[in-house]
């Protein structure tokens, strides 16, 4: 009896152990316990108490994932009826399949902070995203902070305005300024200085441009596109490729063969290159505002617009940037009567006036802000040099993988072989079109 | 018989059985059904159909230059395993059990990389490798000489397979040495007493009485070499330089969550499920047949 007794005993425990670990996770910003939606506790505000399930790409160093920590614990202790269970973390593409996977399988969460883009498409299909039109019919107050402009930038691929954003981004050229004074050169200012610039630092034992080919060349893919074809056969997504494309993706192997990446760029990462930038083993990087946390010597960096590229189709001055992200409403929080509201005030402390003003100063005061923000006292030269470059756009251009989607992955993978000649520009563009659904 | 009823025997078995049904068997079901189809997300969203596009994806694997170079590269690593992994494990087990004092230093010593993780064994040999400041290049630098870019087209392959064969040699080395503490003294006694030196009694009396123990090695060498992935992508990620170093594991990697290909990296898996079962059946009649 005792062995019978001790063999159900074991395999009970074998079988709960298989369920061990699948328990729902309450990580973050989790505040008092709490009860799901619905339930008939009252609060002293004798409101029902909600839990609002929330996701965002603000987690891991983002500088951005401290004041969302902050205002989610603020709207906590102002309505304590609310509870929000967090689960943000740093987007990657293993995340971005989760997120896919939880809306195809009914398990979405209430409020998802996410891209606009060509990104969201997949689950701007589901129609389980709120639009803002249909928001302001109940609550008219809603982002009435964000710039219209703003809004209209974050519309989904089908034009329809469903997120509201919070800050966006610019991509420029970071330049070490004192190693350009060093070797008595003007910062570059068009594909003639740029190409006398690489040459000088190859010269002298400095690496021209930090940018990992293998890794992300993708600011350069864009600038280098944008520069050849111009605006307008830019911003087209073609079928096949486009001859501006294919001429500015062809000087990867110009610049590569005059030695303007470093040696072993085959193989190292961003953060590498980014390193060797930073300890002024290299010269110029191209890179996004979010890089602009990482720059320690603000007295002796600065960013300025793409010098050019040789047959130059767009105008100086031309920045690849734009609003890619904001917070969305799913439709399962607001079709709960209960999270309907707690939803919209989690959505509206991030992106008023006051929200956006800190995620823009926790990021440097450099970034483009979807609201009007209040400018910070004692800017640094590299924040001047931002503010000066992002104010004399000719331009603003939303990147090409905001447009083609997955197919950009393809694009970025034949970057190293387009840059040895072991395949053409075109062939590379062909392909990745080709991947096109 | 052992026992009577045989029920608490099947209540044991089945949640083992049902775990594996659910995350293995079920999802390679899937696996295959999802090669046949082009997969515009990695999940199947509601009210989306992913387009039945036959054996296209297997057709590609024929024409697709970057899976020439992991097939290739993952059969010279599978011979690589077996001549230095099994090889050099061999060589320092026979030498090991030879010795009396220190024996358990050396088997823990030869044993400790296998309990490092690949990753932080591929970030190590990553700051040997590197050539801005990198160990290796610091010691050149040191004695006058110019850089090396080691993970260059022509050695990266070689500098790969360095940490990867070694962290692992320890394993075989673990297990050829267990078995030969099974072969007992009094044959090499009587050898000893006939005549045969220590060489000979490696080749005459070792080998052929570590044969089913030698036959395990070389089947867990081999499709182990199958399942590269780890090290060789922190070491160099999306088979760097210029794809010339990729396996089947990290080409398959980079096909899913690189370039977000889901039926193509399926297809991409079934032909590592197949050559493992191939491979580890070859090796299987090849061991008979040497028996």
């Amino acid at each position: 009896m005792k062995k019978k007794v001790l063999s159900v005993l074991l395999a009970g425990v074998m079988a709960v152990s298989m369920f061990a670990g699948c328990g729902g996770n309450a990580n973050g910003t989790t505040g008092s316990a709490g009860t799901e939606s619905g339930s008939n506790v009252a609060s002293e505000e004798g409101k029902k108490e909600v839990t609002l399930k929330t996701v965002s790409m603000f987690g891991g160093t983002d500088p951005n994932a401290e004041v969302y920590q902050a205002i989610n614990d603020e709207l906590m202790a102002q309505y304590d009826y609310i509870t929000i269970e967090d689960n943000s973390q740093s987007s990657d593409e293993e995340w971005k399949a989760a997120v896919n996977a939880d809306f195809s399988v009914g398990n979405e969460p209430d409020v998802i902070q996410f891209f606009t883009d060509a990104t969201a498409d997949t689950i701007v299909a589901t129609d389980k995203l709120v639009s803002i039109e249909e928001i302001r019919a109940e609550y008219p107050e809603y982002a009435k902070d964000t710039l219209d402009s703003a809004l209209s930038a974050a519309a989904n691929t089908d034009g329809v305005e469903r997120a509201v954003p919070t800050t966006g981004y610019w991509e420029g050229l970071f330049c070490n300024k004192d190693l350009f004074d060093q070797y008595n050169l003007e910062l570059p200012t068009d594909w003639d200085s740029l190409v006398t610039a690489i040459e000088t630092f190859k010269a002298n034992g400095i690496i021209p441009i930090a940018c990992s080919l293998n890794n992300v060349p993708h600011y350069w893919i864009e600038f280098l596109m944008l520069y050849s074809a111009g605006t307008e056969e830019f911003t087209q997504i073609p079928t096949t490729a486009p001859q501006g494309w294919t001429e500015g993706l062809s000087l990867f192997k110009t610049l590569r063969d005059m030695g303007a990446f470093p040696a072993d760029t085959d193989t190292v990462d961003d953060a590498y290159t980014g390193q060797l930038f930073r300890d002024k083993k290299a010269a110029m990087q191209l890179d996004g505002s979010w890089y602009s946390g990482n720059i320690t010597d603000t007295d002796n960096t600065v960013v300025i617009a793409f010098p050019g590229v040789p047959n130059q189709k767009a105008e100086a001055n031309a920045l690849i940037g734009g609003i890619s992200s904001g917070f969305y409403i799913t439709r399962k929080a607001w079709e709960d009567p209960d999270k309907r509201d707690a939803a919209v005030k989690f959505v509206m402390a991030h992106t008023s006036q006051a929200g956006v003003q800190r995620y823009w100063e926790a990021t440097g005061a450099v970034s483009q802000a979807a609201v009007e923000v209040t400018p910070v006292d004692g800017a640094t030269p590299f924040a001047e040099s931002i503010a000066a470059y992002t104010s004399s756009a000719s331009a603003i251009v939303a990147p090409t993988d905001a447009r083609i989607g997955d197919a950009y992955k393809t694009l970025v993978a034949q970057i190293v072989k387009v840059s040895t000649g072991a395949i053409t520009a075109e062939d590379a563009i062909n392909e990745a079109l080709a991947t096109m659904k | 018989m052992l026992y009577k009823k045989k029920w608490p025997l099947f209540l044991f078995l089945v949640p083992g059985l049902l775990f594996l049904l659910v995350f293995l068997y079920i999802p390679f079901v899937e696996n295959i059904r999802n090669s046949f189809f082009d997969m515009a997300s990695v999940v199947k969203m509601p009210g989306q159909e992913f387009d039945f596009i036959g054996l296209d994806n297997y057709k590609r694997l024929f024409t697709d230059p970057d899976m020439k170079v992991a097939v290739i590269n993952t059969l010279k690593m599978m011979v690589l395993t077996v001549v230095f992994e099994v090889g050099i494990a061999f060589v320092l087990a026979v030498m090991v059990s030879q010795v009396k004092k220190l024996q358990q230093l050396f088997r823990t010593v030869y044993f400790f990389p296998v309990v490092i993780s690949a990753t932080a064994i591929g970030l190590m040999f990553k700051l040997f490798y590197n050539y801005n400041g990198g160990m290796l290049n610091q010691i050149l630098e040191y004695f006058g000489k110019e850089p090396v870019l080691w993970l260059g087209t022509d050695t990266a392959f070689a500098m790969i397979c360095i940490p990867t064969l070694w962290s692992y040699i320890g394993f075989y080395f673990v297990i050829l040495l267990t078995g030969l503490s099974d072969i007992p003294d009094d044959i090499y006694e009587a050898a000893a007493i006939d005549g045969c030196g220590k060489f000979m009694q490696v080749f005459y009396i070792t080998l052929p009485s570590l044969k089913p123990v030698f036959f395990t090695s070389v089947t867990l060498a081999v499709t182990g070499a199958l399942k590269v992935f780890d090290l060789p992508w922190v070491l160099a990620p999306n088979g760097a330089p210029q794809g010339l170093t990729h396996f089947l594991g990290t080409y398959m990697y980079q096909t899913a969550y690189g370039l977000n290909n889901y039926d193509y990296a399926s297809t991409q898996a079934l032909l590592i499920v197949v050559l493992g079962v191939l491979v580890s059946k070859g090796v299987g009649l090849l061991t008979k047949e040497v028996e």
